[in-house]
């Protein structure tokens, strides 16, 4: 007989991770497209927008620049789904952290720079400050449990797609 | 650092609905160019002692105003927006926009950014903008500074800019197809003509 899964408190913070990284970069994504107008401009223009933002943190040649702001935003939608969903978690959970990471290390560059530009995580006009700088750590550390757990669970035996195992393993 | 420049954060109100190019009020004609009707209007917040203002104006004023405002695409509006942390902005904005009445303003500006580390340093805009006048030009500058009515048109681009949320210079506010578009920061000419195109390419 199927026996309901059990507490755990990494499968909880699995599922946190899933759902609140999923839905953040759905929206960023979304935000990026539709620049939060009414009526919505139109694609060419929103990602020439974007990539205004990203060109603003100095990192980047200009044919870089032209190809993430033209990828980003779907890439974002594309792994929020992903994650949501679920399916090869350990894949998906380690590409939202490694974009994450990178990021994380954009914001932290230019906070210590003193670049007084705009995030542009949300494609509106938010200054990046410490406030951006502690969000984006605080997410960054979420990704990484999330995905660190979704490895150390996928090497457990799961206790509806595998009972005896997952019981023979915890007496 | 790259020399962007914050205001300290304020109450700002919201910010207004988009607008066509005929309705942006209060807009000085001599720190406008181009068409009024152009599709495009770039509205650009920025004071004279702020490093990345300089870099904005030196790397892409010209060949937007020869390649986009001369040719009717782009309605240019210059706002001044000097930020009270800087000792001598107002007063450059006040030359600038007195030399911009007697029909020097670009070169002025440009004179005033090439040079922004030594008046800054000295605060001798003064002379930092008499050396491109001629000496009648200048007494006319001097005349309109020393005439005390330019705050009022400073005063009222500051309080545009907080109602559009400026907190750093520069900013600029792009207006198309009744939507606006604000950018802080310096942009190189090359991605600005990109966003550009896809403005003026809208239908």
């Amino acid at each position: 007989m199927m026996q309901s899964s059990p507490f755990n408190l990494r499968r909880a913070i699995i599922w946190i991770g899933r759902l609140v990284l999923a839905g953040i970069f759905i929206y960023a994504g979304y935000a990026k497209l539709t620049l939060g107008m009414h009526p919505r401009p139109p694609l060419g223009v929103a990602l020439t927008y974007f990539q205004l933002q990203v060109a603003s943190y100095e990192i980047l040649p200009t044919t870089a620049v032209y190809y993430v702001a033209h990828t980003l935003p779907f890439a974002e939608i594309a792994l929020g789904v992903f994650l949501l969903v679920g399916w090869q978690l350990r894949v998906w959970a380690t590409l939202v952290s490694l974009v994450m990471i990178a990021f994380f290390i954009a914001v932290v560059r230019s906070y210590a720079l003193g670049m007084q530009i705009n995030c542009g995580c949300f494609a509106t006009p938010e200054p990046l400050t410490i406030k951006t700088v502690f969000r984006d750590g605080a997410l960054v550390a979420l990704a990484l449990l999330m995905t660190i757990f979704a490895f150390m669970e996928a090497r457990k035996p799961h206790p509806w797609s595998a009972p005896e195992k997952a019981q023979s393993r915890a007496r | 650092m790259n020399g962007k420049a914050a205001v300290p954060k304020s109450a700002a109100p919201e910010p207004r609905a988009p607008q066509a190019a005929e309705s942006i009020p209060d807009v000085d004609p001599h720190k406008a160019f181009g068409s009024k009707s152009a599709p495009v209007t770039m509205e650009v917040f920025s004071d004279f002692q702020c490093p990345a203002c300089k870099t904005l104006f030196i790397t892409t004023n010209r060949q937007l105003m020869d390649n986009y405002v001369s040719t009717g695409k782009v309605y240019l509006i210059h706002r001044d927006f000097p930020l009270p942390m800087h000792a001598h902005s107002r007063v450059a904005a006040r030359y600038a926009r007195a030399a911009a009445q007697v029909g020097k303003g670009e070169a002025v500006e440009q004179v005033l950014f090439q040079n922004q580390e030594k008046w800054e340093q000295n605060g001798d805009v003064d002379g930092t903008v008499a050396s491109v006048l001629s000496a009648a030009e200048m007494a006319k500058v001097r005349a309109l500074v020393k005439g005390g009515t330019l705050d009022a048109a400073i005063d009222k681009d500051y309080a545009l800019g907080q109602m559009y949320r400026v907190n750093q210079t520069p900013t600029t506010v792009f207006h198309s197809k009744g939507q606006t578009y604000p950018y802080s920061g310096v942009m190189s000419y090359d991605i600005l003509k990109q966003f550009l195109d896809q403005l003026l390419s809208q239908k």
